[in-house]
């Protein structure tokens, strides 16, 4: 068994609408050391996906797997030795840091709240040692959030994630927020941390060049579906769902020499609130059929590796 | 190119912006020259804080009084003063009531966030045909007509004049708010980041749509931007601004395959290649120069790697290192002075 499973997960949220099929039937299996890269647009699930996993939301039904353990139906009682080894790197560094606290307060919270440390010069040797590790100047402790530009405040956000000594870490859209070249300073540092301490990684993201750089396995999310899941570098020598086809082709190139042909997509996401039993995206799909917008795709090995929910998979 | 073209439509001349705050003084823009050509796409990019909405708002005469201050510079919009400063340094702006008339008709511009920009109170419609009756002086059924044209140019049934803000997802607000910038034709368009908040597969077919009514009107672009894929995309030429100055000028041949400033190679390093397999990235030291507090010397200098003595000595200006190629880094300005 890998070190992180989840086998067809499923969070629902109910809506005055309707139910919401946020995440629905999820499966994925990562090993230790690894990272998986989930990718999607907004609205695709992928927050909710990385919140249920480290349940901060009741998954509906299906079962999370970590280290050997199913966590899912655990209470917070139970869960509480877990949420120590599974921590979470937020989007927006922005919103994700009470702005009252320091920088030292802000990185010692997790160890007081959590590590239970209560000798103050044991926490501060603690506080020293993951400012250098993320890199923040020890000058610095006592500023304040708003003091900070975006990659370090960010960098803060990693800090408190790495304070309990985490195995498991989901970072969701941990560099969006950010300029290109604080980016490449973020990425490296996840990197890095990665190699020393042997973290597993969730890696949610909406850029194709990021996760393509950052993980090993990939898992394209649709409206609350994997609609591809397979290794980094077959994903893109080999793309084979429409979905991720025409979201490879939007990304704009910075080179001229490239020409780029857009897949063009109509319309937008259509709602997850009660879908229909077909595929989801069949409303945007070029190649859609009646079988397409009736039947619901499994996601199946296409080839050894690499999953694919589609009907017309070979004949496009 | 045809003939025509060659008229230019926007000249900015050594633009400069600050804000007072009370913390300190901003320097925002310090310094800034272009010109803009008719039916031509210039690509302003910059990371956060480099001055490139301020730049926009400059041009629309839209800097908010405090704490913006404009120290010097000229603005000439076909053929109207924006802003010009006379021998003794006094700053002149056309008045708020003056510039009624020339924005929306000459110059528009589409901003970043479309949730913000439209009013949440009015038919979506309305909002069109509100532009186009008060440029135009037509009656308001013409005015409603021509708004429903605009709505078909952008992409969004005419069945849908009467719908609320709320009603729409934001990439298709964003085509009701370029539809309200592109409707009187203006000569000038100014998009501030306008695909940002979209996802990718709905900036495709935003920038696709921009790009055909772009050359239908031929309508000069100033393209601000943090993405150079949208730049190789979109632009003719591309202007490369860090705090507050162009360190690089010059066509997308010159940008893309010969970068020559270290921050323009820097930022091309730092971006995660689709196409290329990089274990490692190389990001750009530091951070990013803060506007409050700027060196006497040459402002990148500090997280630069070919950072040598005389970068801190003073602050190099803009050259032409060969024709229509623009930069501004001390090794060139050593190397021409060599030849």
């Amino acid at each position: 068994m890998a070190f992180v499973e989840t086998k067809q997960l499923k969070k629902y949220f109910k809506t005055p609408g309707g139910t919401l099929h946020a995440v629905d039937n999820v499966s994925i299996s990562i090993e230790k050391g690894e990272t998986l890269g989930v990718v999607g647009e907004s609205g695709c699930g992928k927050s909710t996906f990385g919140k249920t996993l480290m349940k901060l939301h009741e998954p509906t039904s299906g079962e999370i797997w970590f280290d050997g353990v199913n966590i899912a139906p655990l209470g917070p009682k139970e869960f509480k030795p877990y949420r120590s080894r599974i921590q979470m790197i937020f989007q927006d560094p922005y919103a994700s840091l009470d702005p009252r606290m320091n920088i030292r307060s802000l990185i010692a919270e997790p160890l007081t709240v959590l590590g239970g440390m209560k000798d103050k010069k044991e926490i501060a040797k603690k506080v020293d040692e993951l400012m250098n590790s993320v890199g923040l100047a020890r000058r610095l402790g006592n500023s304040y959030p708003h003091e900070l530009d975006g990659g370090r405040r960010q960098r803060i956000g990693v800090a408190r994630a790495l304070a309990l000594n985490p195995e498991f870490i989901i970072c969701d859209e941990p560099v969006s927020a950010l300029d290109v070249s604080i980016q490449a300073q973020i990425l490296n540092l996840l990197q890095d941390l990665q190699e020393e301490r042997g973290l597993t990684y969730v890696f949610i993201t909406h850029d194709m060049s990021v996760v393509k750089h950052i993980a090993n396995e990939i898992m394209v999310m649709y409206l609350g579906q994997a609609v591809e899941k397979c290794n980094s570098k077959e994903l893109f020598r080999n793309t084979l769902h429409p979905y991720s086809k025409a979201l490879l082709s939007a990304i704009p190139v910075p080179s001229i020499h490239v020409e780029r042909k857009p897949i063009p997509l109509q319309g937008e996401l259509s709602s997850p609130i009660n879908p229909k039993p077909c595929c989801r995206f069949a409303v945007r799909c070029p190649y859609a059929t009646d079988q397409c917008r009736s039947e619901e795709p499994e996601l199946r090995e296409y080839c050894p590796g690499h999953f694919v929910a589609c009907h017309r998979i070979g004949e496009i | 190119m045809k003939e025509n073209n060659n008229k230019t439509v926007v000249s900015v001349k050594d633009l400069c912006v600050h804000y007072e705050t009370h913390e300190g003084i901003v320097e925002a823009v310090n310094g800034v020259s272009f010109d803009i050509k008719k039916g031509e796409c210039l690509g302003l990019v910059g990371e956060t804080g480099a001055g490139k909405t301020t730049i926009a708002l400059s041009i629309m005469n839209l800097l908010p009084h405090p704490p913006a201050h404009v120290i010097e510079g000229n603005i000439d919009l076909d053929g109207e003063k924006i802003l010009s400063t006379d021998e003794n340094g006094k700053v002149t702006e056309k008045s708020t009531k003056e510039m009624l008339k020339i924005r929306g008709k000459k110059v528009s511009m589409i901003f970043q966030d479309p949730m913000t920009a439209l009013n949440p109170v009015r038919f979506v419609g309305d909002q069109i045909a509100e532009v186009i009756q008060l440029h135009e002086h037509c009656s308001p059924k013409d005015a409603m007509l021509r708004a429903c044209e605009m709505m078909e140019k952008v992409g969004i049934m005419p069945e849908r004049y009467k719908e609320y803000p709320h009603q729409f997802s934001g990439g298709m607000k964003q085509r009701i708010v370029i539809a309200i910038a592109l409707a009187c034709k203006p000569d000038l368009l100014l998009a501030d980041e306008p695909t940002t908040a979209l996802d990718v597969t709905i900036q495709a077919q935003v920038l696709d749509m921009m790009r055909t009514l772009q050359k239908e009107q031929e309508t000069a672009t100033l393209m601000i931007t943090h993405d150079l894929g949208i730049v190789a995309e979109m632009c003719d030429k591309c202007a490369i601004i860090y705090a507050g100055q162009i360190v690089e000028y010059g066509t997308l041949a010159h940008i893309f395959d010969n970068p020559l400033h270290p921050y323009t190679i820097g930022l091309m390093d730092s971006i995660p290649s689709l196409d290329k397999d990089v274990h490692r990235l190389t990001p750009i030291p530091g951070m990013v120069a803060d506007p409050m507090d700027l060196p006497c010397y040459c402002s990148f200098a500090d997280r630069c790697i070919k950072c040598r003595e005389n970068c801190r000595q003073g602050d190099p200006e803009l050259i032409e290192v060969e024709p229509g190629h623009w930069v501004r880094c001390f090794q060139y300005q050593m190397k021409k002075g060599a030849l």
